[in-house]
């Protein structure tokens, strides 16, 4: 009871604070705006679509892929036959031809070239809805132009097959990315508002007041992380809503697991927050930490820009961004239905909030007051 | 029956002993007023009292029991004025008091009763809606008060209550501590103003390094310190004032001139006032005025300590 009543009075005061609302919820939402508008060209997916170029071998002796073809021809995606003098896989990697459709009694094989082109996604798309339609097994191979002989003998098929349900109408634009990058961002900036639950209290000597009442320390605790949480769970559903109402973000079929693993981070910016609050002696230190923490964490994440295929050095700094993974694992689950990708991101965001906490309840333990 | 009982308390921050060897005991229906000087360890001793902070040794016993073993009880019965502001400033007085007093237990009508009491009993029942930020020093002090009796404490400690504010708030909050007396709660009461000690506490322990120098009525206090008082006479002109034959008389210890005020000092053993004024009608000295200065607890402390109440 003396828990919620703490909760509630947290909630409360944060929804009254002017600047709290302005960076959780007016801040997000002009950055979406801003980077969401201002960067749209960079996103490829208004592309025109027609002139896609496939060549298929069907030796399935069925005329259900016939059928396809011609309905495929009026979208503008034209299939050529392949002839013994080319290698079709060949061809594709030299870009010669969007892809290679192989039908076979026992089901249908993709090749695409590597690098996510539009086209290539758009085949798969049509693809996928044909082989939905039949049940039909199928197989996507990516042609990386220098993997060509590798993707073909260990056929990795796992990952292969997973691509089959990326569909054309479902690249993330830009608007998209940017509602999730900003909010996985502004969710970590809400570390900096709970590294001043604890701090706030001492400062304006309210600690003592709370100590002084027949609460335990615990509960006070518990109570203060509980409405933290609460307040940015509501702030960040707020952010959602307004991205899918006003800005039409694509949040995917899956929004609750979506919101799931969001709240996971929310767990960890809080935790975070309340931990270095009891690692630093000032309460400028955890402030300034975490915004530079979160900046970075924001540029290495895909926040401001996207990242596509990091290489090297780059990419294992861009790994260190618990934002990269959060992202990731959002963008899959909207745009793959990929929910298994939330994994990574979730196990971060679990194992740094418990080392947080366990960091503040035993210095809490420790204190004599708050 | 005893309200608080303080055996051998002691507390040390690191090498420095702020509370030494303290013993102390509060009577049901006390106005209990505790005096020191900065640092003497005043807010140390009610921090431990309140339950926020951990003593080094001894025992606190409130309403008989232990305070350590019986927290939660020692708690309830107990509220607490803190030295600094503890409020809210982010929320209304109505929900600055109601979130503390919330956290007693008090719940629905009860807990809105209660807080509308505390609130009428500060002098803030019109304030309800409005922020502490709009508030005067002494408004503040009232809803600090406010937040600490609401759930109606069978002891409230008060941390130097009227530091910093205007007379008139001064005047309410101490006739409040009177009021909340003879309702039944017992006071402890810490300040640096030696006159609302004097005015207000029944019993006074003087604290000094720690430790109760001394403790009594204000009268067993003065008579501690002295066995002298101070005669005043104001004279039309102080020319054939002669100081050697006033000394002269039995009882005098010294003499002292201050325009033309005659401050003399003088035996409380000893009568001899009529001596005095003989003496001054006899020197044809006009006497305009007279007063007999007692020490008052300023003297007392200044004589027990050594130093002034207040750092000035
Ligand atoms: N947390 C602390 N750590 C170290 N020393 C402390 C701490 N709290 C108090 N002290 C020291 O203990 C002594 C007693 O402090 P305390 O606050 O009890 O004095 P006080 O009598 O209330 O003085 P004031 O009239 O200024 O409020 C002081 O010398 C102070 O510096
Ligand atoms: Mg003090």
């Amino acid at each position: 009871m003396n828990i919620l009543n703490i909760a509630w009075k947290g909630i409360k005061t944060d929804f009254r604070d002017t600047r709290t609302l302005f960076f959780m919820l007016a801040f997000p939402v002009v950055l979406m705006l801003v980077l969401g508008s201002a960067l749209s060209n960079t996103f490829g997916n208004s592309l025109p679509v027609d002139d896609i170029h496939v060549l298929y071998q069907d030796t399935s002796h069925s005329d259900n892929f016939n059928q396809f073809i011609d309905a495929a021809e009026k979208s503008g995606i034209h299939f050529q036959k392949v002839t013994e003098t080319i290698n079709p896989q060949n061809e594709v990697k030299q870009s010669k031809y969007d892809g290679y459709v192989e039908v076979t009694q026992q089901g249908l094989q993709l090749y695409v070239n590597n690098g996510n082109s539009i086209e290539g996604s758009i085949l798969q798309g049509m693809l996928t809805s044909y082989v939905d339609k039949y049940n039909i097994a199928s197989e996507i191979m990516k042609v990386a132009p220098e993997k060509l002989e590798s993707a073909f003998t260990h056929k990795q098929k796992d990952d292969f097959i997973k691509e089959t349900s990326v569909l054309p109408n479902k690249q993330p634009g830009s608007m998209d990315y940017y509602a999730i990058v900003i909010t996985t961002m502004i969710v970590l900036y809400g570390a900096m508002s709970s590294s001043s639950l604890i701090i706030s209290e001492r400062v304006r000597k309210t600690a003592d007041r709370l100590i002084a009442s027949p609460v335990r320390k615990s509960e006070i605790f518990i109570g203060k992380v509980l409405g933290s949480l609460v307040s940015n769970t509501i702030c960040v559903l707020l952010v959602i809503l307004f991205s899918k109402l006003f800005f039409k973000a694509n949040w995917g079929n899956h929004l609750g697991m979506v919101i799931l693993v969001l709240l996971t981070e929310i767990i960890f910016a809080v935790s975070m927050g309340i931990g270095l609050s009891f690692l630093t002696k000032t309460s400028a230190a955890p402030r300034i930490i975490i915004m530079l923490f979160v900046q970075l964490a924001s540029f290495f994440g895909g926040a401001y820009f996207k990242i596509d295929n990091p290489q090297g050095i780059f990419k294992f700094i861009t790994e260190l961004s618990p934002l990269t993974w959060v992202n990731s694992a959002i963008t899959k689950m909207i745009f793959a239905n990929d929910l298994s990708a939330a994994i990574p991101a979730v196990t971060i965001h679990l194992t740094g909030a418990l080392i947080f906490l366990l960091v503040a309840v035993i210095s809490l333990q420790k204190r004599e007051g708050l | 029956m005893n309200v608080l009982e303080i055996k051998n308390l002691t507390k040390k921050f690191s090498d420095f002993i702020a509370v030494d060897n303290m013993s102390l005991t509060v009577a049901e229906g006390e106005i209990f007023g505790f005096l020191g000087a900065n640092g003497a360890g005043k807010s140390t001793t009610i921090n431990m009292i309140a339950g926020l902070l951990r003593s080094n040794e001894g025992v606190i016993n409130i309403l008989g029991k232990n305070a350590a073993k019986n927290s939660r009880f020692a708690k309830m019965n107990i509220g607490m004025v803190p030295q600094d502001l503890a409020i809210y400033e982010d929320m209304t007085a109505y929900e600055n008091v109601k979130f503390f007093a919330g956290l007693y237990g008090l719940r629905g009508q009860e807990l809105n009763e209660r807080v509308e009491e505390a609130l009428e009993f500060v002098g803030l029942q019109d304030k309800h809606k409005s922020y502490p930020n709009s508030f005067s020093g002494g408004m503040k002090r009232r809803l600090n008060i406010a937040c600490a009796i609401a759930h109606r404490p069978k002891l409230i400690i008060m941390d130097e209550p009227t530091v910093g504010i205007d007379p008139q708030s001064r005047n309410y909050i101490l006739n409040s501590v009177r009021k909340l007396n003879e309702m039944g709660c017992t006071i402890i009461y810490t300040s640096h103003y030696m006159e609302e000690v004097e005015e207000i506490c029944s019993r006074i322990a003087i604290i000094d390094h720690g430790k109760i120098i001394a403790e009594g009525t204000k009268e067993q206090l003065k008579s501690i310190i002295t066995n002298t008082k101070d005669l005043w006479i104001e004279v039309k002109s102080t020319e054939k004032v002669n100081v050697e034959s006033i000394k002269a008389i039995n009882g005098v210890e010294a003499v002292q001139i201050d325009e033309n005020l005659i401050k003399i000092n003088s035996d409380t053993g000893v009568n001899n006032l009529n001596k005095i004024i003989e003496h001054f009608i006899n020197s044809h000295l006009e006497i305009r005025s007279l007063q007999e200065k007692a020490p008052n607890l300023e003297t007392v402390f200044l004589t027990l300590t050594g130093r002034n109440l207040r750092d000035q």
